[in-house]
This record gives structure tokens, C-alpha cells and sequence, in this order.
């Protein structure tokens, strides 16, 4: 599939660059980085161990324009991930008002920070769970995207013919994974119910964009597939197999967000009704099939530049599902908080960060801290920390997973 | 002798004559008209260069960061796009920023960050005071700073290293600003500044910057090297701009995030 994705898309480029007389302009990019973490307590295992070359080709030919990217990885821990990956492949095509960009690429719409609240036409690569990039966690998407570009606004239509749905662990051997392992009764995990590639399923949307003095404001309105499963649950006639069934449905969003500069500050702020969202439900005496339910989810953040190089940020994003049912899983309130600090020293050759989810609604936390120091232009090395608490929620889940880890990177 | 007299008192009237002329054109302008001249002198209405920054260290090691700069005027207020070519950590980085000429307003800016395929708004004020990708020049030293935020007031005329020049003090409105004072000598043929002392907040003499290889090209004139020393910490910074174009074939769309996103080649 992935071959043909390419083999479409430089057949797309030939045919536009070969009618422009323009020379054919290349570059080669990418870089080299291994990562390795090791479990702060016992039995201070390896957490993650892998090394990855990163290749990025871009060609312009007049208004023509291809780009790929991919990924060479060698996992130690995850051998299913060892491989080579194309993360990117599109072609582009710019006019003066309006561009055209074709294949497999990274949409990342609104203003929050890690976190998605109308940027929900994007899957999540859950591998390691948050304990990695975010650049690394959002996946693209094989989309086809038309955009009309006016000095102060943008409108754009975007087409997936084929959704991409987040990845989360569930092998026994991933630290990271979604489920406990459990001997007995035994999980039985099926995750192979995502729709099939036909019209009926693909996803589209429109956002319209203004980029203003003094404001940025965008809407956006989207049919999509929840990126994120319903799990149900059966159990065998036995009672020693505990069946699980990853379901996939679709989901309509509106939704809009803002960035509104004053003076050090700029504040941002995103919201979005999703329509039709289904939701896991249980009784006492069982599983019950999936709930339809509207929700309403909204973030407002502030960053902070007070100068000498800090930048201080927060958010609070909220989720609200109407018409509540006792019978659901998820709260009806749900509240996740993020703060980061970031400080610049020694002339930007040494990053001090940290970043921090805070689930207010199961009282866990997950925090990011990192040093990274800058060799020289081209290598990067960084230390960090990730620490997990919390006994409830996403984070309560891996709250033996904290580690120490380390990373070396180098650009070319 | 006679002759030699009357020569050496042509001489002496010439030279009289000459420094009165100095003296009465200089107490025509004040410093802020003198500034003010500075930041109108003709630079076409839009314009394109190549940048490459040598950061030095007081060891001797040299980082090269490298860029291309485009900025347009849309009346008073200036708009302007950057692109990172170099070093690879960076490359595709960029910046966007609209400057309003009016200090009331806040400048509206964005970065562009390419691995997170995102563009984010940033503070329009704060960035301002920061060094420039770990350069001795602020956001203000490249140009940014308003005159008015400032007060100018003219010193005298005074020739520097074989050029006339006005040298100017500037002192900052707010007294929050990083610099106590920056002292320029501007060079009154071509009203380009030829060398910039910055003082910080205890008066100390913190940076010189050195403005070199002033040349006329396409008819207007435009610096090609700036060498700023930070004599407290020994770090300098020398930025050589070339590829310079002037009323180039742009228009405004240049300067919109949609192309800040698409980066250039």
C-alpha cells in the first residue's frame, strides 16, 4: 500500500513538473538518534531501546513540490517495531491563491498544546504511550487537501479516503501496553475491526482560518472515525478468557480555536462539540454494547515570554458528555492539565524543560523533564526524566513505568 | 610669505567656514530626526537577502547559523519572513513578523516549527529582548526597534575611523529596557550607522557593533557586514548579508503563515 502511495504521488509530481520549465531543485535532509530508558525502580528494566535514521527528501520543480520522509528503526525492546517506516509522502502544488497537496502527511490543526481537541482527524502513535516527542506521537494521515490561500485568511478542504487509526499497545511485552497482563483469565484482544476502505468510510472536513492583527481565530467542521476504540468486553463460557473488542465509529466535530497575543502573554483557546461520540458502558451485571452521546471538550491556555529566553505555558482543557448515563465509563467531567516551563541558557546550547499532564478528574500526573544540550550544531544530547503518578486514569495505569532516559541526535 | 599668509588664511576661512557649515546643518536636525532619517532612507519597498551569522565564542568556536530574509513595507509598517537554512537541527525553522510602526500596538509574530509541522503565535513584545538564535543582536538590534521608543539626542559631528558621522545617545523610554543607553555613530554620507555602543543597566559598555562593507547596490545603500562584540562575556557575533535584492517580485501573500509553512528551498 505504502509503495503505491509513492509510486501515485511521484507519478502526480512527474506530471506537473515535467510540463514547468523550471530546474529540478533537491535537498536531503534527516538525522540520526538513538533512545534508551531504563525503569527508575525495580526490577530497573529497559523501558525502551532504539536507534533510528531519519531521511527526508524534498524536490521542487516550479510550483511542484514532493516530499517524503521515513524511518529506518531498530527496536531492541519491540521487535515488531525494527523496519523501515514511511512516515510521509505528498505532493504539493502551489498557484499563487490556492495549493493542492495529495498523500501522506501530517495535518495538525488548533492551538493546544499535546493534547487534541478539534485536531481529532489525527491518530496517535500510543507506542510508548507519552514518553516520547509528540512530533514522534501524532501520525499522519493519507489525505488529499485543497486550500485557498488570501493574505489574512485561509479556507481548506480536506479529504481522507483512507482514515488512519491510533496505535496502542497491547502486546504483553510492551511496558506501555493498554491492558494488565493477566494469566488468568486470559485476555483475548481483537483490535481488527476497523472499517473497511470503501466511499462510505472516508473522512472529510473544512477549516477556515484568519490570521489577524492582534488575533488568529480558525472553525473547522469535520466527519471523521474516533481514532480511539470502545473497548467491549465478554467473557468465555469457561470464565477463563476475557474477550476484548476494539470498535471503531465515526464521529462529526465543529469545532474552532483562537491565539490572541497581549503584550508577554499570548492566550489560546480551542473548543469542539463532537456529535455522536460512542462511549463504553457497563452494568453490574456486565458489559454493555457502546453509548452514543454528544460531548462538548474545550481548552484555554496561556503562554508566557517574559524574556531571557524562558517561555512558561499552561492549559486546562475540560470534557463535558451531555445527557449523561450512569452506565458509562468515562466521567461525565473529565479535567486534564498540562504546565511546561522551558528555559534557554548558555546561548541557547542548553534546553532546561519541563512538561507536566495533570488528571485532575483521577489525580495522577505525568511529567516530562528534560535537559538537552547542544555538542554542536549537529549533535543534540539530552537526559530526562519521566515520572508517573497516580493509583486511577492513564496515568495511574503505568505508574510504575517512570524512567530515567537518554538521547543522542545528530542532524544532517 | 606674503603668499603663504594669504593662502594659510584662505585655508583657516575655508576650514572655518566648513565647520560652521557642519555645525549649523548638524543644529538643523535634532537626533531624532537624524534617526529618523536613518530608518527612512530609501531601501526600495521590498527587498531579499542571504544571511549567514558567525556566532564566536571566547574560545574561538564558530557556529554558523544561515537564513534568507525577505521584508516588504506596507506603508509605515514592515512585514518580514525568515527561513532557517542551516545549521540541520534548524533548517526549515521560520519566522514571520508584522511591525507597526505605531509603539502602541504590539508586532504580531509567528514561529514556524517543522518537525511538529505547526505554526504557533508568539509574544510580539518579549521576543524582542531576546538574543537571536543564541547571536549578540536582540530582535531590537536587527531592526526591530522603534524611534520612539527611544530618546535621541545628537551629540555632535565627529569623524570615526575616516568617516563623519553624528553620534548620537539613545535612551530608552522604559526603564525596564536591557540598555541604559546605545551611543551610535552614524555616517552622514549614506545616514548608515558605522559603529553602535550599547551600555547595560549600570552604564557599563556591554556590546560594540561594527556596520562595514557599505556599498550602493541597485542604487541604495546597504550594510553587508556586522560585527558585534560583547566585551563581557567575549562572545561576538558577525553577520554577512548577501544576495541582497531590492524591489524584487513579491507581494504580500510572501508574508502569510501558509508560507511560512511552506518554507523555501
Amino acid at each position: 500500500m505504502k509503495h503505491q502511495y509513492i509510486l501515485l504521488i511521484i507519478l502526480l509530481w512527474s506530471n506537473f513538473a515535467f510540463s514547468q520549465e523550471d530546474k529540478t531543485k533537491l535537498d536531503f535532509t534527516g538525522f540520526v538518534d538513538t533512545y534508551h530508558a531504563v525503569r527508575s525502580q525495580s526490577p530497573n528494566d529497559f523501558m525502551s531501546s532504539r536507534s533510528r535514521f531519519r531521511g527526508e527528501l524534498k524536490m521542487l520543480k516550479g510550483k511542484s513540490y514532493f516530499f517524503t520522509s521515513f524511518n529506518a528503526v531498530h527496536n531492541s525492546i519491540l521487535n515488531s517495531q525494527t523496519g523501515i517506516e514511511l512516515r510521509e509522502a505528498f505532493f504539493e502544488y502551489s498557484a499563487k491563491s490556492w495549493d493542492f497537496k495529495a498523500g501522506r502527511q501530517i495535518v495538525n490543526w488548533g492551538v493546544a498544546d499535546g493534547m487534541r481537541i478539534t485536531n481529532i482527524i489525527t491518530a496517535m502513535d500510543m507506542t510508548e504511550f507519552l514518553a516520547q516527542d509528540y512530533d514522534d506521537i501524532i501520525m499522519p494521515v493519507n489525505a488529499i487537501k485543497l486550500r485557498w490561500v488570501k493574505p489574512k485568511y485561509n479556507f481548506e478542504l480536506i479529504y481522507v479516503p483512507i482514515p488512519t487509526f491510533s496505535i496502542l499497545p497491547y502486546e504483553a511485552e510492551n511496558p506501555w501496553s493498554v491492558f494488565p497482563i493477566s494469566e488468568n483469565p486470559i485476555l483475548d484482544i481483537n483490535m481488527d475491526n476497523k472499517p473497511e476502505l470503501t466511499l462510505k468510510n472516508s473522512e472529510y472536513g473544512a477549516r477556515f482560518s484568519s490570521f489577524l492583527s492582534g488575533i488568529d481565530f480558525s472553525v473547522s467542521a469535520l466527519h471523521t472515525w474516533n481514532k480511539m476504540p470502545v473497548f467491549t468486553r465478554s467473557l468465555s463460557p469457561t470464565f477463563d478468557t476475557i474477550f476484548i473488542k476494539a470498535n471503531y465509529y465515526n464521529l462529526d466535530m465543529l469545532g474552532l480555536d483562537f491565539s490572541v497575543p497581549k503584550s508577554q502573554f499570548v492566550f489560546r483557546g480551542e473548543g469542539a462539540y463532537y456529535i455522536g461520540e460512542f462511549h463504553a458502558a457497563n452494568s453490574q451485571t456486565g458489559n454493555l454494547e457502546p453509548v452514543k452521546k454528544n460531548s462538548l471538550n474545550w481548552l484555554v491556555g496561556i503562554d508566557w515570554y517574559p524574556g531571557n529566553d524562558w517561555t512558561i505555558t499552561a492549559q486546562y482543557s475540560h470534557k463535558y458528555i451531555t445527557d449523561y448515563l450512569d452506565v458509562l465509563q468515562e466521567n461525565e467531567n473529565t479535567i486534564l492539565s498540562t504546565a511546561g516551563i522551558t528555559k534557554k541558557l548558555l546561548r541557547s546550547t542548553l534546553s532546561i524543560s519541563t512538561f507536566a499532564y495533570v488528571d485532575i478528574t483521577n489525580s495522577g500526573f505525568f511529567d516530562r523533564t528534560s535537559i538537552d544540550y547542544a555538542l554542536s550544531d549537529e549533535i543534540h544530547i539530552m537526559l530526562g526524566y519521566d515520572w508517573f503518578q497516580g493509583d486511577k486514569g492513564m496515568f495511574g495505569l503505568y505508574k510504575n513505568n517512570s524512567e530515567f532516559w537518554i538521547k543522542a541526535k545528530y542532524s544532517f | 610669505m606674503n603668499t603663504i599668509k594669504r593662502i594659510t588664511g584662505i585655508a583657516i576661512l575655508i576650514a572655518v567656514f566648513m565647520m560652521s557649515n557642519t555645525n549649523t546643518f548638524a543644529q538643523t536636525l535634532t537626533g531624532k530626526q537624524i534617526m529618523q532619517k536613518v530608518k527612512d532612507r530609501p531601501d526600495g519597498d521590498n527587498r531579499k537577502s542571504t544571511m549567514q551569522m558567525e556566532l564566536i565564542n571566547k574560545r574561538g568556536k564558530k557556529r554558523i547559523r544561515s537564513f534568507v530574509s525577505y521584508s516588504m513595507d506596507i506603508g509605515k509598517d514592515k512585514k518580514s519572513i525568515i527561513f532557517f537554512k542551516s545549521p540541520a537541527d534548524v533548517k526549515g525553522t521560520g519566522f514571520l513578523t508584522w511591525e507597526y510602526d505605531d509603539t502602541n500596538k504590539d508586532d504580531d509574530r509567528w514561529l514556524y516549527l517543522p518537525a511538529m509541522k505547526k505554526t504557533r503565535r508568539i509574544s510580539g513584545t518579549s521576543a524582542k529582548k531576546d538574543y537571536f538564535m543564541g547571536s549578540d543582536f536582540t530582535y531590537d538590534d536587527m531592526g526591530g526597534r522603534n524611534i520612539d521608543e527611544d530618546i535621541h539626542k545628537l551629540l555632535k559631528v565627529e569623524k570615526t575611523d575616516g568617516y563623519d558621522c553624528y553620534k548620537i545617545v539613545s535612551k530608552p523610554i522604559d526603564p525596564k529596557d536591557m540598555y541604559s543607553k546605545k551611543i551610535s555613530w552614524i555616517r552622514r554620507d549614506c545616514l548608515v550607522a558605522h559603529k553602535v555602543e550599547y551600555y547595560d543597566k549600570m552604564g557599563n559598555l556591554l556590546k560594540t557593533l561594527t556596520i562595514s562593507n557599505i556599498k550602493k547596490i541597485e542604487g541604495f545603500w546597504t550594510a553587508q557586514k556586522m560585527h558585534i562584540v560583547n566585551h563581557q562575556t567575549n562572545h561576538q557575533t558577525i553577520l554577512l548579508i548577501s544576495e541582497t535584492k531590492y524591489n524584487i517580485k513579491i507581494d504580500e501573500t510572501l508574508f502569510t503563515v501558509a508560507k511560512l509553512e511552506k518554507g523555501i528551498f
